[in-house]
């Protein structure tokens, strides 16, 4: 059997936009004459995922992301290519694949807002026609991933948003799917709910080889969660690599900190390096690997005194997918 | 296939059950909502005391004043209890939501019958209830004979799914125009007008009665109020032929409109 989860094929989808002049004139002309633009929010993307891969789909706003998911789960006609998750086309077959795949879209909420979750969790059992011994071990196994047994009795509304969260992602994952959208998951969150969330993904990923297609631009959800990274901009597919290779390619600048154990008596210096920070005992550096080797820094800066910890740092990636953004 | 019939009954069924629930949430808010049915039903009593008086009959047109009061109620809560889910698609097509109920294994329309149903439940029992001493007060109780009551029934539950098909072809509109006021307002019009909910089409005049009765509107609201306060056989067939009959072409439209409407969705925020 085939651990192709996902395949996307040359796919693309253009949207006629409406177009209208400002002022009322426009609205009146707009009545019998209405332009419209074409817009492409995706642009002939091919890529694969395999089963139990955590793959980060990121992009600027607009870059075609949402869209891309919303051919991925059925939702959207493409304009052209193909796509097959899990065997079947999503835009014909959208009944049949329901049964097996998961979405949660952060800014839109999927729980019914005066019931406690657990009667939204009922209701999606029957939904995705759970036998109910079976969909309580499940419920139980989510409530202690996610750690929100506590929650399961109050009504949404008076939920905070974290806790809300991870109430949604756990209703999506009820059913057992093979792979699971995860649409800006931890939006808005504070960072002790953003952990709670990445740790709970990746111990489902991990325990149950649940595909996860994550789009977000929190670099930590990427960083702490997926392997591979896919990056889209103004519909195109710009990078597909591991997030490993991504770091490695476009991170040129590293930062060294050291704490010696002795105090340092002459400033530190070395060609093409630059002194961020100099104390008695501290030093901060920064270089471009292509003109000095770390290992060349490193040595120096040890054979300056004795030292007690030296950290060696990539800028965060956040930076780089600026940078990848600009271009 | 009995397992899967079975498995199915109880998805639609624990749909419409948890917007009953969701409803309890609501039902203050229902309630005052529902207190209109006492302000409109005290205007139209007086209303109509007035032409009966004022024309010196018993009778207009077949009915008493009693059985036009009882008309009015039945009217009422057919029109305010209605599923009104084209909101709920514009809704989800603006706010992006489309994008989980779309793609849930069930039929997206029955999804929002079913779910409508739990709502129209709590609506209807409501707006009865808080007409109903009212209505006996000025009018008595309805003459209905029990044995004619199953069959009212039966053309109200036909009134209800013609209206929900209506609507259904109204709400598929949002997956392109993604607002439906304009369209709902013009098919409310027909409806207060050609529906009978302002007057019954007994009241209207002789030319117009004809083409009335045979239009969708009046099965919608007419139909079940005029069997409750006059019931008559020949009339029940009637109506129940053309609920069948407009059932089908509404129903036919939504077949195609559903696929059409689908391959034309473009979804709010991304």
């Amino acid at each position: 059997m085939s651990d192709v989860v996902v395949n996307v094929n040359g796919l693309a989808k253009t949207f006629q936009v409406k177009q209208k002049a400002a002022g009322l004139r426009g609205s009146v002309r707009s009545l019998w004459r209405q332009n419209t633009r074409e817009v492409t929010a995706v642009s002939d993307i091919s890529f694969a995922l395999q089963k139990g891969e955590m793959l980060a789909f990121i992009g600027p706003n607009g870059a075609g992301k949402s869209t891309t998911i919303k051919m991925l789960t059925g939702i959207l006609y493409p304009s052209a290519g193909q796509a097959s998750v899990l065997g079947f086309t999503p835009w014909k077959d959208r009944r049949k694949l329901g049964y097996h795949i998961g979405s949660v879209f952060g800014q839109k909420p999927q729980l019914w807002y005066h019931l406690p979750p657990e009667d939204t969790f009922r209701l999606f059992a029957r939904i995705y026609e759970l036998d109910m011994a079976e969909f309580q071990k499940r419920r139980d196994f989510l409530v202690e991933s996610f750690q929100i047994a506590d929650l399961l009795q109050t009504p949404v509304r008076k939920l905070s948003l974290g806790q809300r969260m991870k109430c949604e992602i756990a209703a999506s994952l009820l059913h057992r799917p093979r792979i699971i959208f995860l649409d800006e998951p931890t939006i808005g969150l504070d960072v002790v709910a953003k952990q709670q969330i990445r740790e709970a993904i990746r111990y489902l990923n991990e325990q149950e080889q649940t595909t996860i297609f994550l789009t977000s631009h929190d670099a930590g959800d990427i960083e702490s969660l997926c392997k591979r990274v896919v990056i889209i901009n103004h519909g195109r597919l710009i990078y597909d690599n591991s997030t490993s290779a991504l770091k490695r390619q476009y991170l040129r600048r590293k930062i060294i900190d050291v704490r010696f154990a002795e105090p340092l008596t002459e400033p530190f210096a070395l060609p093409c390096v630059e002194t961020l920070k100099q104390g008695t005992h501290g030093l901060k550096l920064e270089f471009d690997g292509r003109d000095v080797p770390v290992e060349t820094v490193v040595q120096q800066v040890m054979a300056t005194k004795p030292t007690q910890d030296i950290t060696i740092a990539d800028p965060p990636l956040e930076e780089i997918i600026r940078e990848i953004y600009k271009k | 296939m009995l397992l899967q019939l079975r498995r199915t009954t109880t998805k639609y069924t624990a749909i419409t059950m948890t917007n009953l629930q969701n409803q309890l949430a609501y039902v203050w808010e229902a309630l005052n909502r529902a207190v209109f049915i006492v302000l409109i039903m005290f205007v139209f009593v007086q209303l109509w005391t007035a032409v009966y008086e004022t024309q010196g009959a018993t009778e207009i047109a077949g009915l008493s004043l009693q059985a036009t009061i009882w008309y009015f109620l039945i009217a009422e809560v057919m029109e305010l209890g209605k599923i009104r889910h084209d909101e709920r698609i514009s809704e989800e097509v603006k706010d992006g939501s489309v994008a989980y109920t779309l793609t849930r294994p069930y039929n997206y329309l029955a999804y929002h019958f079913f779910n409508g149903l739990g709502e129209t439940a709590v609506k209807m029992t409501l707006i009865f209830l808080l007409g109903l001493p009212l209505v006996v007060y000025y009018a008595g109780w309805p003459t209905v004979a029990p044995g004619q009551l199953l069959p009212v029934l039966l053309v109200g539950a036909l009134a209800m799914l013609l209206d929900f098909f209506a609507f259904s072809i109204i709400g598929l509109l949002a997956f392109v125009t993604e607002d439906t006021f304009s369209f709902r307002l013009i098919y409310q019009k027909f409806v207060f007008i050609l529906g009978g909910l302002m007057l019954p089409l007994d009241f209207l005049p002789g030319w117009l009665q004809p083409l009335a009765r045979v239009l969708p509107f009046n099965l919608t609201t007419y139909a079940p109020a005029k069997l409750f306060v006059a019931f008559s056989w020949a009339q029940f067939w009637q109506i129940l032929g053309l609920q069948i009959l407009w059932l089908t072409i509404f129903g036919l439209i939504l077949l195609r409109q559903y696929r059409w409407a689908t391959k034309q969705l473009v979804v709010n925020g991304g």
